[in-house]
């Protein structure tokens, strides 16, 4: 029903988006809504945005706001999530954390997007040498483990918040790199490529014009996928004390906290735990429910 | 496949050389000379320039690089400035300990995840196959060392069953060696139970799907002969890769689950080198933990070409 009225409603031409493209739009939000991982996923990210966005209106308290009296209470009315070891709300430091989560995911994310994207779909197009050498210098930094290259490399720039942006922005790079570049390997041989060079297109108006956006779709995907992996890992790298310092409210922070009032205050560590699985598992789902949207032949496995 | 193991088997020799680059180009731009930390921050600046010229840290950097790579070559990766002992005896000491961790949890995710994988194929769609793929969910999108402190708290803190955290060497007290296992090694499996069993699953509706399994079924065979003998058999192959990949991410996993269970392996032995800015003993342990995650997800390749001919001839992709 929604999707017919909106096919009416821009019916007509207004001379911005083709009819093909309108319908390409209209098709994916279709497949879209009748998936119900995708649309979970979304309320979830939607919700979880929302909440960064608002943080300071939503959090009752400050987040370096100190009661000494209050230190260490169970959840409350007062403390929905409790108080931690200083007497500082959790459900407040929680509330404002997602900012930091989200700006680490996102931050992150695009950093890689980039230059992965870039360096992948040129690799990819190009071939030859030039995709030999991008891709042996990809494997390399492939072959540490995420966390490992993320914390070798805070240990140059120092334990701050926008080093851990650039720390990852640097793991994730390769793994977008490989996706682009298989993308741009598939897009090659079509025809649409083959008549530009026809036409005598120069390649650089090729590739970022003509090739590029036939790439987004699995390039989102693995974008969505990632953010995921970055918000666990800041958690992670936060947790071993390189990444996010006191008092700032990050989740993984929050917890390494909490794990030496484990007996007293076990509520120290559950919200923060709790609100980075909801986040991951909303980023998730969002990227598996896109990939099943934008690639039916693919299956949600990796 | 020969041509393809030769071909892998450069590729990794390539990579392998430019992990050597990265670790020495960033543990060279580290702050903190590494004279300045042997001597304190109260050494004069003429016996800095003495160690510095014993160490061999005036030379040019490419000399230095060339005399790190023929020293690993030949085994030796230098001493540990905090330890004073030599980086590759500490390894070597603390690998094992990580390895046993990695295997344990591999096994556990096997034995846990294949049987639930099938279980979740032959009821498609029922509740518990449902069930099962919000577990395999869950699992997936909490790290590692939040399962680790979940279980910490769950089984050592409020039913004090396992100890939260040590180790003891098995052939010391094998009884607390094992129990002290326990906890982390589930913690890990536990997290890569849920890759396993998707593919398990997902690969088993594929194989009972298949024509050859219609015709068991028509030949009267019980469901348990046909999923058991029949069906498993074949779609166990694609599993095997990704038990490989699992075990590699496991490995990669140990840094920050050793931290949570104070598990003395090489995970932890690389966050103390950073933390004390030991330059010899991080590049030791960067280079051991690459190789070895190099080499498990080689071996996931390897068997992956294997099984699936249109790789071998494909391609390297």
């Amino acid at each position: 029903m929604a999707v017919e009225q909106h096919r009416d409603e821009t019916g007509e031409d207004d001379g911005f988006l083709s009819e093909s493209q309108k319908e390409r739009i209209d098709n994916f939000a279709r497949k879209f809504r009748s998936n119900t991982k995708a649309m979970v996923g979304l309320i979830i990210v939607v919700s979880l945005i929302v909440v960064a966005v608002f943080a300071p209106f939503i959090a009752p308290y400050g987040m370096n706001e100190t009661s000494i009296e209050d230190r260490t209470q169970a959840p409350s009315v007062e403390h929905p999530f409790g108080t931690d070891d200083l007497g500082r709300d959790i459900f407040s430091r929680v509330v404002l954390g997602s900012r930091i989560s989200l700006y680490v995911g996102f931050g992150a994310i695009s950093g890689a997007l980039l230059v992965g994207a870039v360096v992948g779909v040129i690799s990819g197009y190009a071939g030859g040498l030039t995709d030999e050498i991008i891709m042996r210098v990809m494997d390399a930094a492939m072959a540490f483990p995420p966390v490992l290259l993320a914390l070798t490399l805070l240990v140059v720039l120092g334990p701050e918040l926008v080093n851990v942006v650039i720390a990852l922005a640097f793991v994730y790079t390769p793994y977008i790199a490989r996706v682009s570049r298989s993308a741009a390997l598939a897009e090659r041989n079509e025809a649409y490529v083959e008549s530009a060079v026809a036409r005598g297109e120069t390649d650089t108006r090729i590739v970022f014009s003509e090739v590029f956006p036939n790439c987004m779709a699995p390039i989102l995907v693995q974008g969505s996928l990632n953010i995921s992996f970055a918000i666990l890992a800041e958690a992670s790298l936060s947790f071993l004390g390189l990444g996010a310092q006191p008092p700032r409210p990050s989740w993984g922070l929050m917890i390494n906290t909490g794990r030496g009032f484990m007996e007293t205050a076990p509520w120290m560590l559950l919200f923060p735990a709790l609100a980075i699985g909801i986040a991951v598992v909303g980023f998730n789902m969002l990227g598996d429910g896109l990939r099943d949207v934008l690639d039916p032949k693919v299956e949600a496995i990796e | 496949m020969y041509n393809y193991v030769l071909r892998r088997v450069g590729f990794m020799a390539v990579t392998l050389f430019l992990v050597t680059l990265i670790a020495f180009a960033v543990t060279n731009i580290l702050p903190g000379d590494v004279a300045l930390v042997i001597l304190g921050p109260n050494a004069t600046e003429e016996s800095i320039a003495t160690l510095q010229a014993q160490l061999g840290l005036n030379r040019p950097l490419y000399i230095q690089y060339l005399d790190w790579v023929f020293g690993l070559l030949r085994g030796d990766m230098g001493e540990s400035l905090r330890f004073s002992e030599p980086v590759a005896a500490l390894i070597a000491e603390r690998l094992p300990r990580s390895l046993l961790l990695a295997v344990t949890a591999t096994l556990i995710a096997v034995a846990l995840s294949i049987p639930l994988g099938v279980y979740a194929a032959i009821n498609q769609n029922e509740a518990p196959d449902v069930t099962a793929s919000m577990f395999a969910f869950i699992g997936i999108s909490m790290p590692i060392f939040l399962w680790g402190l979940v279980f910490i708290l769950v089984f050592a803190v409020w039913f004090n069953i396992f100890p939260t955290g040590g180790y003891t060497s098995p052939t010391e007290n094998l009884v607390a060696s094992l129990r002290q296992l326990v906890l982390p090694a589930s913690a890990m499996g536990f997290a890569l139970t849920a890759y396993i069993m998707r593919m398990t699953r997902s690969s088993m509706l594929e194989v009972l799907s298949a024509e050859y399994i219609k015709l068991a079924r028509a030949k009267g065979m019980s469901q348990r002969v046909v999923v058991l003998r029949h069906a498993l058999k074949n779609a166990v192959i694609p599993v095997i890769t990704v038990i490989a990949f699992q075990f590699s991410y496991a490995f990669g996993g140990v840094v920050v689950l050793e931290e949570v269970f104070f598990w003395p392996g090489i995970g932890r032995l690389t966050l103390t080198a950073i933390q004390s800015r030991d330059i010899p003993l991080i590049q030791g342990c960067i280079i051991v933990v690459a190789l070895i995650y190099m080499i498990s997800n080689f071996a996931a390749d390897l068997l992956y070409a294997y099984f699936d001919p249109r790789i071998r001839y494909g391609g390297d992709e």
